[in-house]
């Protein structure tokens, strides 16, 4: 397996960071000699520039400029310096890739991602089917085309509610105007519909785990969000063992048939008692190397799911008590770099 | 939400870790006693006799004490 070589997407590790230095990190641990090819959309993702991170970036076409461009560039960059294996890790490369299997086969390049249908039935306006199918509780919800419809929806859900765009974003209004201002800036960010949730109150909990293909998990991990950002992103978190999450998980899961890496979002309504499901995300989150600390290698499993065709190991069990923190570093570049990845849409960047 | 007593991860200095919700508590030495007592004893008589014996308390104190504890950890859903 030393031969392995992959690429890998979103290396950003700020504010709002991305899965991507995460995978790499957790697969340095498991193959330390594989090659990793950092694919970026932006010179300034951090996780271009750590140390231990990727043997060569190539800057990528946004996969919104459409298929042609993702595909060209990526072939100019396998002539260049071929790579076996693509772990795509933002919610819109997903989106991209799963109409691009074919072509990615074509190309000698594998991966690991769910069906259309799969990834379309836990698409925000269509969770709460899927929820409804699992026996999960999800907050109500309601799609909304314009502001107008927005107000009128509201009346009916009260305030405060999350405003949820398509594809990714959530914002929090209190009453009318700011659910105006949220709608507009949502539906022209992200497109039509955009969703109103009914809000709940309690902690937020986490899953990340494997899908098989077939219905099965071959691992999970589950925290409760210990320290939560004003985004709501989550710096802290704390390994939990419930049954009750774990079922949801497994019953989200078999319905979806999912393949590949996933993150499950849900928070427990204290008023009811019980989780509320929240998101269904088709990638792994940004805190999957908190689990290859104590054992159990998401990435790892994933690359031996796709090099091997066959269904991964099941990992080891993710015990409760074990916590992570996000810890802040910084890291270093040069001009020149930055010069070479602004400018210069073959440069492979060895660092 | 409610986890077995059983399943609470205690550590000797009264750390609890509710492994089901990741909370964790500080208990008083007291809560703590009547903790493992409501653990090794098969049942609540067992319990406050056990309390009893060992820290030389009259029943009344002892059964005051279970009754106020158990009614703390029923609201942050343990169950004894």
């Amino acid at each position: 397996m030393n031969a392995l070589r992959i690429a890998v997407s979103g290396l950003h590790r700020g504010e709002n960071p991305q899965p991507g230095a995460g995978i790499i990190r957790s697969l340095r641990r498991q193959y330390p000699h594989a090659y990793i090819a950092g694919l970026i959309y932006d010179a300034m993702e951090s996780g271009i520039y750590v140390e231990g991170g990727p043997d060569a970036i190539f800057p990528m076409p946004y996969p919104t400029n459409g298929a042609e461009a993702f595909l060209e560039r990526l072939d100019t960059i396998l002539a260049q310096s071929p790579v076996d294996i693509f772990i795509p890790t933002l919610d819109s490369e997903v989106e991209l890739l799963v109409h691009l299997k074919d072509e990615l086969a074509k190309r000698g390049l594998r991966t690991c991602l769910p069906e259309k249908a799969a990834l379309a039935q836990r698409a925000k306006n269509r969770l709460g089917a899927l929820a409804n199918t699992c026996q999960v509780m999800m907050p109500e919800t309601i799609s909304v085309h314009s502001v107008a419809a927005a107000v009128w929806a509201a009346r009916k859900l009260g305030y405060p509610l999350m405003v949820k765009g398509q594809y990714y974003d959530a914002k929090y209004a209190g009453n009318e105007a700011e659910l105006a201002s949220a709608v507009s800036k949502l539906l022209s960010e992200w497109g039509a519909p955009a969703m109103l949730q009914r809000c709940i109150h309690g902690p937020e909990f986490n899953a990340l785990g494997l899908g098989d293909g077939e219905g099965g998990i071959a691992g999970l991990c589950c925290i409760r969000k210990t320290i939560v950002s004003d985004k709501g992103k989550g710096l802290g978190g704390m390994t939990i063992c419930d049954k009750r999450l774990t079922g949801i998980c497994q019953r989200l899961i078999r319905e979806l048939r999912w393949r590949g890496p996933f993150e499950i979002e849900v928070m427990l309504d204290e008023a009811r008692g019980e989780y509320a499901l929240i998101e269904i995300n088709p990638r792994f989150p940004a805190w999957i190397d908190f689990p290859s600390m104590i054992g159990a290698n998401f990435p790892a499993a994933l690359v031996e799911m796709i090099a091997t065709g066959g269904p991964a190991a099941p990992l080891p069990e993710c015990p409760a008590g074990h916590f992570y923190l996000r810890h802040q570093v910084e890291v270093h570049g040069h001009i020149d770099q930055l010069a070479a990845l602004s400018t210069s849409a073959d440069f492979s960047a060895k660092l | 939400m409610s986890t077995p007593l059983s399943e609470i991860m205690l550590n000797d200095k009264g750390f609890a870790f509710d492994p089901a919700t990741g909370e964790s508590f500080q208990l008083s030495t007291t809560g703590l006693e009547i903790v493992r007592a409501l653990r090794d004893a098969p049942d609540r008589d067992a319990a406050l006799a056990k309390l009893i014996a060992e820290f030389e308390v009259d029943e009344n104190t002892a059964r005051r004490d279970i009754d106020q504890f158990l009614s703390s950890i029923e609201k942050i859903g343990w169950l004894p």
